[in-house]
């Protein structure tokens, strides 16, 4: 290689490193950062932290968790805010980069707007309606929490709960949800709900049949087509012979 | 230049870095297809460590490392930058953020089309040229008839023979640029 080549190469590449602490943000950003932080463009290390990346306790100092989504970071009251809830305030860690990205660049290979609910409090995690709006269909107006019988927090939709399972709703049992759930309590259920059967009643008509432990019809009634059936492993039918 | 120089010589070369060019945009393509665009993220390493390897004959070739077939180790160079290239332009895609990197793909890219012409079209086009001399001498053709005869071909040739003036220079540029992108990018990345 020539005297000439060599020096016309290290002129070049010393016009680009120069170019690369001149312009950052061209050189070596991966794309345009969001409007919001375009004053920040040509300071890397106002966000990011050498050799780890971008560093959320560098975003809380503009961004304090018990302000975001109510005062911007200058400390004005937002008049829209992106949510209909705050909920900064309930996240378990102040993992900013778990949910958020910047560069237009980085961007394209994360996904955007899906909120994770994983990231929330243990607490917080366990009341929806802190955040969530109930719907005001027929079933769920007679429902106030425990939502995560039926639906999971990754999608609303498909809620995966079967009545079947346990008891099937037939044409004679279809009655409102509290009949048999008082309080909106789905881990318990009553069967005396009903004027049909009262407690009373049915313990004489068990009790002719030899069947002295009756307290959780369901064991033995999955539906009003199975007048008798034998419970777990016949052990209600066991029972009763045994009398 | 003749047609047969184009046909027999240039146009073989233009498939082979044809190759390169469809399997960076299948692989680009598929990538895409398959919503699996983050792992073009990360072919970059992959890449840039055979292209490293490829290293191995330029230095076995300098004497800076003394074991290894000269031969074999041009055939693992020419086949690691190649593959090396290849992961690199996939990691590169069609997305246009930084001008560094890009600078460094550009680089890289003359780099791999000097080193083909250095290894798939030198060799032939000169026992291209010396058949054609050959045959017109032996047809009674003067020295001036001759060399007029193969002006262009000639000219062809001179101009390829200057690869290796091309590949080494830009190597370095390639080198230094792709550095300086490693850099940025372990100094700045997150890496989780």
């Amino acid at each position: 290689m020539s005297k000439l080549l060599k020096v016309i190469l290290a002129l070049n590449l010393i016009v680009i490193t120069a170019l690369v602490f001149i312009y950052p943000h061209l050189m070596v950003g991966p794309g345009k950062l969001i409007p919001g932080h375009k004053q920040l463009e040509s300071d890397c290390f106002a966000c990011h932290k050498s050799l780890t990346g971008a560093d959320s306790a560098r975003c809380v100092n503009c961004h304090k968790p018990a302000d975001i989504g109510r005062l911007s970071s200058v400390g004005l009251p937002i008049i829209k805010p992106l949510t209909s809830v705050p909920f900064h305030q309930k996240l378990a860690s102040q993992d900013c980069l778990a949910c958020h990205s910047d560069h237009a660049g980085v961007k394209r290979f994360r996904q955007q707007g899906h909120f994770n609910h994983s990231l929330l409090q243990k607490m917080t995690l366990e009341q929806c309606q802190s955040c969530h709006k109930s719907p005001t269909d027929a079933l769920h107006r007679q429902i106030s929490g425990n939502c995560s019988q039926c639906h999971n927090q990754n999608k609303w939709k498909p809620a995966t709960f079967n009545h079947i399972k346990y008891f099937e709703l037939d044409r004679d049992h279809s009655p409102s949800c509290v009949t048999c759930h008082a309080g909106n309590d789905y881990k318990r259920y009553t069967c005396y709900g009903c004027h049909e059967h009262t407690p009373e009643n049915i313990r004489r008509e068990h009790i002719e049949e030899g069947i002295r432990s009756f307290s959780n019809c369901v064991e033995c009634h999955r539906s009003a087509d199975e007048p008798e059936e034998s419970g777990k492993d016949g052990k209600r039918k066991k029972e009763r012979d045994d009398d | 230049m003749t047609p047969s120089l184009w046909r027999e010589h240039i146009l073989p070369f233009s498939l082979v870095l044809g190759l390169l060019a469809a399997a960076t945009l299948s692989g680009d393509y598929l990538l895409h297809r398959l919503d699996l665009v983050w792992v073009g993220r990360y072919l970059g390493i992959p890449g840039t460590i055979l292209i490293i390897a490829s290293f191995t004959y330029s230095l076995r070739k300098r004497k800076y490392i003394a074991s290894g077939n000269p031969k074999t180790l041009l055939a693992f160079h020419e086949f690691t930058a190649w593959l090396g290239s290849l992961l690199v332009l996939i990691h590169a895609g069609i997305h246009f953020n930084a001008i560094l990197p890009w600078l460094a793909t550009i680089a890289m890219s003359v780099n791999v089309v000097s080193g083909m012409v250095g290894k798939i079209l030198l060799e032939r086009s000169r026992q291209h040229v010396l058949g054609q001399r050959i045959d017109f001498e032996q047809r009674g053709l003067t020295k001036a008839e001759v060399a007029q005869a193969v002006f262009w071909d000639a000219t062809t040739l001179d101009a390829m023979t200057q690869w290796r003036k091309v590949h080494i220079p830009i190597f370095i540029v390639f080198a230094v640029l792709a550095i300086g992108h490693l850099v940025s990018i372990f100094l700045f990345w997150g890496w989780q």
